[in-house]
């Protein structure tokens, strides 16, 4: 069953068309990597999906996005709850460097009201076992989150990220700025999320996505190239341009 | 645009032209051998065994060149379809080139006993038949011709029609056992190139995977199989 339906998607930063009509569905509990060259609106088109483009001074867009059947881009559509829905996870780990690993696994619960202290933390154990990092920190909840290595701070905010127990969570190259086991670490936990989540990652890295995604979206210029099973995208193509990208023909 | 992995596709282009030539090495091995049976030539048999070194050389470089650039180059799509039918392809001829040896060897073992006109005829239509069926696989390997590679499952019928009707050939020679031990030795001869025949079927259908990312047996020992 698809949980987000894109269709005729376009986006805009001021005058500068970037997202040219998307069309694409994203089934429940399943890893989609997007790929791209630089600039193509990977990253965009991510932003798109729980409507953190628009935080961009001059940004806009046009076109549905359903999730769930409902259109996010609805004026009766609250963004935040959306976001809470529809989580993200940067490039660049961006933990709160001053607060303590469970403050910061449960920063994003605290915004939606008060729990009891006990809950917190039970959820944020919870969070912290789901992003692999539990046991590397379970001795250490109280230690300021900037003292974990960078792949230890990406794995932090991805559990800050599933505390608030989205649906879907959005990775915009997750594993970009970390050392290769780290990136390995994250990748082998994309394939743990997705039974529970539903994933979609952008990547530069397309062994990557080979490695992880069960979809692959190739876009250029704003536009979708090809979208389907990975193996396929990887292996026969049906569309020159991806062929010509993901053997290195243009890059 | 520029091709950002210029050096690995240089690399492929190379694969590529050696396994042609490789092609080219085993087809006149095959040639040689049938030819050293036909006109019972003894040097022309040895030669075909001398020569499978080279053939061996070239088959361990080229496996050991397509194990690195899987392992470095992660190649993917065509490129990943190319190694793999390389890979594949490169035992066939090696194989073909083992198959020539054994015609050659056999011919050495009975260069002393007296043969068969037609049996000896026999086996020249053959080896000119399953030579054109190697060369023609290796051209559509080189020309991506997904035509011609569908054309050798029909090239090799009458081959196995042949191959079929050599022992009643080879048993034409009973009355004299020496002939006989002669026919029976070509009758494996018969069977090597029917063999070789074979290796040219398979390597049609990887130049069909080649081509359409889709691989399937052009021809089934156990089942009928149709092709388009």
């Amino acid at each position: 069953m698809r949980e987000i339906d894109v269709s005729s998607l376009s986006a805009w930063f001021g005058s500068k068309q970037v997202l040219r009509d998307i069309n694409l569905g994203i089934e429940r509990g399943s890893a989609t990597a997007i790929i791209g060259p630089s600039g193509c609106g990977k990253s965009t088109l991510i932003r798109c999906l729980n409507r953190m483009h628009e935080e961009v001074r001059g940004a806009r867009v046009e076109g549905k996005v359903l999730f769930d059947g409902e259109d996010i881009y609805d004026p009766r559509v609250d963004p935040v709850v959306i976001r809470r829905r529809i989580g993200m996870v940067f490039q660049k780990p961006n933990p709160f460097p001053t607060m303590s690993i469970m403050e910061n696994a449960v920063a994003g619960l605290k915004l939606l009201g008060r729990l009891p202290k006990a809950d917190l933390e039970e959820r944020g154990e919870r969070a912290l076992r789901a992003a692999g990092l539990w046991e590397e920190v379970k001795d250490r909840l109280g230690d300021p989150g900037g003292r974990l290595s960078g792949g230890q701070q990406q794995r932090l905010c991805i559990a800050r990220a599933l505390a608030v127990e989205p649906d879907v969570l959005l990775m915009d190259e997750p594993a970009s700025a970390l050392d290769p086991a780290s990136t390995l670490r994250i990748e082998e936990l994309v394939t743990e999320l997705k039974d529970r989540y539903t994933v979609v990652i952008v990547t530069h890295n397309m062994q990557q996505a080979a490695r992880v995604a069960d979809w692959t979206l190739f876009m250029l210029y704003g536009e979708v190239v090809e979208f389907g099973p990975t193996n396929k995208i990887f292996t026969t193509p049906e569309d020159q341009r991806t062929e010509d990208y993901v053997t290195g023909r243009f890059g | 645009m520029p091709d950002t992995r210029r050096g690995f596709h240089d690399e492929l282009g190379a694969l590529q032209r050696e396994i042609l030539e490789m092609g080219e090495q085993a087809g006149n091995a095959v040639q040689h051998a049938v030819h050293a049976v036909v006109f019972r030539n003894s040097e022309e048999a040895q030669g075909v065994i001398d020569g499978d070194d080279a053939i061996d050389a070239r088959y361990l470089d080229i496996d050991q060149r397509t194990l690195e650039t899987l392992a470095l180059q992660t190649p993917v799509a065509a490129d990943l379809r190319l190694v793999s039918a390389i890979i594949h392809v490169n035992l066939h001829l090696e194989r073909t080139g083992d198959q020539a040896v054994n015609i050659a060897k056999l011919h050495l073992l009975t260069e002393d006993l007296p043969g068969s006109d037609a049996m000896r005829e026999q086996i020249r239509e053959m080896g000119d038949l399953v030579v054109g069926m190697l060369r023609s696989a290796m051209e559509a390997f080189d020309r991506r011709d997904l035509e011609l590679s569908l054309r050798l499952p029909k090239m090799d019928d009458p081959v196995d029609r042949l191959n079929r009707a050599s022992h009643l050939e080879a048993l034409k020679l009973a009355d004299d056992p020496s002939a006989l031990d002669w026919g029976l030795h070509m009758n494996l001869v018969s069977r090597a190139l029917e063999r070789v025949g074979d290796q040219a079927v398979d390597i049609a259908e990887q130049v069909g995977f080649l081509i359409t990312g889709e691989f399937r047996e052009f021809t089934d020992a156990s089942h009928e199989v149709e092709l388009p």
